[in-house]
């Protein structure tokens, strides 16, 4: 077949208002948005404002770390995403609840655990490719 | 929402549950004729309304179902969506129809064929737009976070939640309605295969086909069409989700909890009143949280309720006596519809070789629907029925 080859570079998640990987090689993290006007903070951002209809918005970086609420391994998925995989419920420290993909091994995530933001692969394109998103993993020591 | 005038029930429908290779729409048209025959209703032009609830089958599903039975073109039909609970708000549109005088008599269907329109071997998931479905959420997985939780802060274990199953398996006995009916024991719970730890395949809904139908009318029609024994329709409430990405606790239910009280007090009945409720049972964590958000006991003594024996025959309240979804499987619109009508055959003791005794006076159904982000469920609908 030659030397052609499949372009599977990953592609980063859809949305730009949800996650910032700095270019400067600093750590990722979540974004949250500040209404100018009522001061609800939300992740992932609604516009507008969902109490108040407010429009305008302050971008406010989300804690790194938080506390798994409650997680589960799913072993019959979707159809087209690979199993097993784990996701669970993080709470953050600023009051918001991200639904999330864990990274590590089945098995080893419970409730109360504290973990931090990553960066991983939460499931392929249909041509191979990764599609890439927040993630949360672990707290290394 | 509160009735501007008394609603009654003058018959119901339903298919067995299971796979099918019959349509949607010819499963509909079973339920229906069902419903309406035994509502001694002989030709198509009686019926003045319909509302026709389905999750997945596509458009216009009502007049797909309808049209061969010659009622299109007679009357107003309505489809409704809102995925799991899509039947049970089928009933409550018809409901309301007949309250506010647009109808004397109105026609509410649920049906649905998920297993022909799916591929096997993958777990239900909300909408791909949703930003959890993209995440990976399936419904199995959502429900497994829950049970996770309620036995971190309970000290509940599998076992215990493979009661559920053996529970309202042993129910579904002898209902001819219900696919997975009989014994099990806990151990075959336990083992079978695991599908989002700790929820084992015993312990989900199978992923079924099925419809049922219910026909409501007003006070006169009831006299003017003979209804031996008419079942009043004392409330019925549907709630939207309360959305918000703050935590919350899963083990509680908000949009259950405000959907309940609401029924209490539209209805003046309460909790301990209730003989029977068909619910949500779509995995086993569910009926045992639900026995805490309806106020059947309080808030941590679901798994006492359940153990002394409370939710099954000879207890407070016989939950899941038809077998809920555990036993039916869940046909995404139809199961609301079903709950229903299977409520019904109970209270007019119908239901040989699975009755409850005594014959149950008051039942209350509880359908969700849907799994979107920042929500318990996007919908909720409720009904409280009393024989008369």
């Amino acid at each position: 077949m030659g030397d052609r080859t499949v372009d599977a570079k990953p592609v980063t998640f859809y949305h730009p208002d949800l996650l910032e990987i700095p270019a400067d090689g600093s750590p990722p993290y979540l974004k949250g948005y500040r209404c100018r006007a009522c001061g609800r903070l939300d992740f992932p951002k609604l516009s507008p404002c969902p109490s108040c209809w407010g429009d305008e918005f302050e971008l406010l970086p989300l804690s790194r770390r938080g506390k798994l609420y409650s997680v589960t391994d799913v072993f019959i998925g979707p159809a087209g995403m690979k199993t097993p995989y784990t996701f669970g419920y993080v709470d953050l420290p600023e009051d918001i609840r991200i639904f999330c993909q864990l990274e590590g091994p089945i098995g080893s995530f419970h409730c109360d655990q504290d973990v931090e933001l990553t960066v991983g692969t939460i499931r392929e394109n249909s041509d191979g490719s990764s599609i890439r998103s927040y993630k949360f993993k672990k707290i290394e020591s | 929402m509160l009735l501007q005038r008394d609603v009654y029930i003058a018959g119901v429908g339903e298919t067995k549950f299971g796979k099918h290779k019959l349509e949607f729409d010819a499963l509909g048209r079973i339920a229906a004729l069902e419903a309406l025959r035994s509502s001694n209703i002989n030709r198509p032009d009686v019926i003045q309304s319909a509302y026709v609830g389905n999750g997945t089958n596509g458009l216009v599903t009502g007049q797909t179902v309808l049209k061969d039975l010659g009622m299109c073109g007679r009357m107003p039909i309505i489809n409704v969506e809102s995925a799991c609970s899509s039947g049970g708000m089928a009933v409550h549109l018809a409901a309301r129809d007949v309250a506010s005088h647009c109808s004397e008599v109105s026609l509410a269907i649920g049906c649905e064929n998920h297993s022909l329109h799916m591929q096997s071997g993958t777990a239900f998931s909300p909408a791909m737009t949703d930003i959890e479905t993209v995440h990976g959420a399936v419904m199995t997985g959502k429900y497994a976070l829950r049970a996770q939780r309620y036995m971190y802060e309970t000290g509940a274990t599998i076992e215990d939640l493979a009661l559920i199953t053996v529970k309202n398996r042993r129910h579904a006995t002898n209902n001819p309605h219900a696919w997975f009916r009989g014994e099990i024991s806990v151990e075959e719970v336990v083992k079978s295969r695991m599908v989002a730890s700790p929820l084992t395949l015993q312990q989900c809904c199978g992923i079924a086909d099925g419809a049922g139908a219910v026909v409501v009318c007003s006070e006169d029609m009831i006299t003017k069409l003979g209804i031996e024994k008419p079942i009043k329709i004392a409330g019925t409430v549907v709630h939207s989700g309360p959305y918000h990405n703050r935590p919350r606790d899963i083990t509680g239910d908000d949009i259950i909890e405000a959907c309940s009280h609401q029924l209490y007090e539209e209805t003046g009945i309460g909790p301990e009143d209730i003989d029977i409720i068909e619910l949500h049972d779509a995995f086993t964590i569910s009926e045992l949280l639900y026995y805490e958000c309806l106020g059947l006991c309080g808030k941590g003594e679901g798994l006492k309720f359940l153990r002394d024996g409370n939710s099954t025959h000879g207890g407070k309240c016989v939950v899941s006596p038809r077998g809920g979804m555990l036993s039916y499987g869940h046909p995404i619109g139809a199961s609301g519809a079903a709950q229903i009508a299977a409520c019904v055959k109970q209270m007019r003791n119908e239901c040989k070789g699975y009755q409850v005794d005594p014959v149950p006076r008051i039942a209350m159904t509880l359908v969700t629907g849907g799994g979107l982000s920042g929500t318990e469920h996007a919908a909720c609908t409720m009904h409280m029925l009393m024989s008369k």
